[in-house]
């Protein structure tokens, strides 16, 4: 008990989040037991969630450093066009499968790393705010999309390549253990890493880390590139669930992801964040939207919900900050 | 967390599992249909809700009307899985994007559950059947007809406003359209590829403004989509443009009214939505009952259908002409 206690109060932003995931989980499966419960909505769950989740893990690493990435889905989208283009022309021409996916593979985390570099460049040498930075790459990564695609979606991928959405791997599909994967090795980059602690210090104080001799400069257009490598990822889960690729898909995960990060308990000043907080966050909102979805509830309600919950769960952070304030005050005074 | 807090939680889980079981128990043995329009919040897709939750109500099964906030297929596509863990008998669906939705509705049938489409087509061969409210070649040759005839000149141009690119229904009636213009109006030409409006009358607005920026002496627009017709027509009247462009598109009665009465919009072309709601949820209740639809069925209160020779296409009724004079004989 006691190492629970301890675990609890130095996370509590996430325990009060686990809490809240618990109570929706519960609250889901009284609405909706039989449908909620049963084994297609699990399966339904599982392959909904990665493309939020992974798209969450981007946003994630921006939010550390005080920043926000709105050009995510973009960047996303864009990579995922030109893998689209590369597989479905090879694919065209006949070459095996494999060539045409790795092909694809390597001109998508490409154009990825163009993307995130271009973010970097903006935020660290042209010193452009994030959100403006991010908000005109947005505009810009999409334009390139829609004209590349005229709006249409790209089809025509090797049969193997739908069969990635669809195969499972001790029961869980590959979509899913692409996040989980992402999710440790985000966990073990962000917050058990050296560059991890720089990370956060940047988030926290970008003058001091400046100060003591660490390239800031450098660290920000890593910190962009990793965010857009990170959103390939998710565009090659959407790709191989959809089996095509058009500019707009994934285009309302951008709020959603903020909503994440932020209902997960990073700060969005930057300096403070938990990546199992963002994954419990995502799982919270991936149960409600699934729970409420199968109760037949209008989706603007969901949206509201969605809404109410975010306000609810930074207000219980912020009342719980000020309560342990006021203890440790009362502490002292004793 | 100390014992009592636990032993509550574990308490709260148990009862809601026994509650679980009872629900389950208590469950009738009516049919569930589950429709899904391309948008919610529209007036088109509003009263097609109200047909389909009335043949619900007629005859006797369960209607779940419910679609995505924005005209975006990836969130269609959640909502199938959904559907597919909830149980339901039969999904009839207006897809976004067809080729995106493949792969979700194919789960569909594995489960077992009746699929079809209605208002705009989703690929063929996943789907039982596929239902147009009216014959799209036929509607696209009408809607240009109107226009042109509308316009009153053998020489000029025009503009096309289409809702999302992907719409199967909005392709093929603007494609029939076209190849009808090339053969009997060769002297009008379309000034740019067809723009989207994404379901959304103030981007319809908008983007009719840009339009009239770039090509000020544009002589029509074809405005698919029923939003469209709305947002142009209301740029077309902040311009005060009414005599120079003509407008002529799938459009709402109500939402039209005030611009076919200054000449805005010239000609509305629609058919009955009620209807259409109404035959989308019917048909997919025989579907889910096994019944075969074959042509002539009969849709209660309404009529018979025409199935081509596919077995698989159905053609709902006859488009109709909605001008200044008969614009108040609609409810909506």
């Amino acid at each position: 008990m006691k190492e629970i206690k301890s675990f609890v109060k130095n996370n509590t932003k996430e325990s009060l989040l686990f809490v809240v995931c618990v109570l929706g989980f519960i609250l889901m499966s009284v609405l909706s037991p039989k449908a909620f419960l049963g084994a297609a909505n699990l399966s339904s769950i599982m392959s909904q969630m990665p493309e939020f989740g992974i798209m969450a893990l981007a946003m994630m690493i921006v939010v550390l450093t005080g920043g926000i990435n709105l050009s995510l889905t973009y960047v996303a989208s864009l990579s995922g066009i030109s893998m689209a283009i590369v597989m479905s022309k090879l694919n065209e021409n006949g070459e095996p499968a494999a060539q045409c996916i790795l092909l694809a593979v390597l001109a998508g985390i490409l154009i990825a790393v163009v993307c995130g570099l271009i973010n970097g460049f903006l935020v660290a040498y042209i010193h452009v705010a994030p959100i403006l930075a991010t908000l005109g790459t947005q505009i810009l990564f999409e334009g390139v999309g829609q004209n590349i695609t005229r709006g249409s979606a790209i089809s025509g991928f090797p049969e193997v390549f739908s069969k990635i959405g669809e195969i499972k791997i001790i029961g869980i599909p590959i979509p899913m253990m692409i996040f989980i994967g992402l999710a440790i090795i985000t966990y073990f980059v962000y917050e058990k890493s050296p560059w991890g602690v720089r990370l956060h210090m940047l988030g926290s104080n970008i003058k001091a880390v400046e100060y003591s001799g660490i390239n800031t400069k450098k660290m920000i257009i890593q910190v962009y590139i990793i965010s857009g490598v990170v959103c390939w990822f998710a565009s090659f889960v959407m790709m191989a669930r959809y089996n095509s690729m058009k500019v707009d898909y994934g285009s309302s995960y951008m709020l959603q992801s903020i909503l994440a990060v932020v209902m997960g308990g990073t700060s969005i000043a930057g300096g403070y964040g938990k990546v199992g907080g963002t994954i419990l966050a995502v799982l919270t909102l991936q149960i409600i939207s699934s729970g409420l979805n199968i109760f037949g509830l209008n989706r603007f309600f969901t949206d509201i919900i969605m809404g109410l919950l975010l306000i609810l769960v930074l207000s219980l952070n912020y009342f719980y900050s000020q309560f342990s304030n006021k203890r440790l005050i009362e502490k002292e005074k004793n | 967390m100390n014992k009592k807090v636990l032993s509550t939680m574990l308490t709260v889980c148990m009862g809601a599992t026994i509650l679980g079981g009872v629900c389950a128990a208590a469950e009738g043995e009516q049919k569930t249909v589950a429709i899904i329009p391309k948008i919610i919040g529209n007036p088109y897709f509003n009263a097609a809700e109200v047909g389909a939750k009335r043949a619900g109500e007629e005859n006797g099964f369960e209607v779940i009307y419910s679609g995505p906030t924005d005209a975006d297929a990836t969130q269609q596509y959640n909502m199938v899985e959904d559907f597919i863990a909830q149980g339901v008998d039969a999904i009839s669906i207006a897809p976004n994007d067809a080729a995106g939705l493949t792969p979700a509705l194919k789960k569909a049938k594995e489960a077992g559950i009746a699929v079809m489409d209605w208002d705009s087509a989703a690929e063929k061969d996943v789907v039982d059947y596929s239902l147009s409210q009216v014959d799209l070649e036929e509607l696209g040759v009408v809607i240009f007809k109107e226009l042109f005839e509308s316009i009153g000149k053998e020489e000029g141009t025009y503009a096309i406003l289409t809702g999302g690119l992907e719409a199967e229904n909005l392709n093929v009636w603007i494609e029939a359209g076209m190849k009808w213009a090339e053969e009997n109006y060769p002297g009008m030409k379309l000034v740019t590829d067809k723009i989207p409006t994404n379901e959304k009358q103030q981007e319809a607005y908008s983007k009719t403004l840009d339009l009239m920026k770039a090509y000020p002496d544009l002589d029509g627009i074809v405005a698919g989509s029923t939003p469209a017709p709305v947002g142009a027509g209301q740029a077309i009247q902040e311009l005060g443009l009414q005599d120079q462009v003509s407008i002529v598109g799938t459009g709402m009665p109500k939402d039209c009214k005030e611009y076919l009465m200054d000449g805005s919009v010239d000609v509305a072309v629609l058919w009955d939505i009620y209807r259409e709601g109404y035959t989308a949820a019917y048909l997919a209740w025989m579907d889910a009952n096994g019944e075969e639809i074959v042509d002539g069925t009969e849709i209660p209160g309404y009529g018979p259908i025409r199935v081509l020779e596919d077995g698989k296409s159905i053609i709902m009724g006859e488009p109709l002409l909605i001008t200044a004079e008969n614009v108040d004989e609609f409810d909506y």
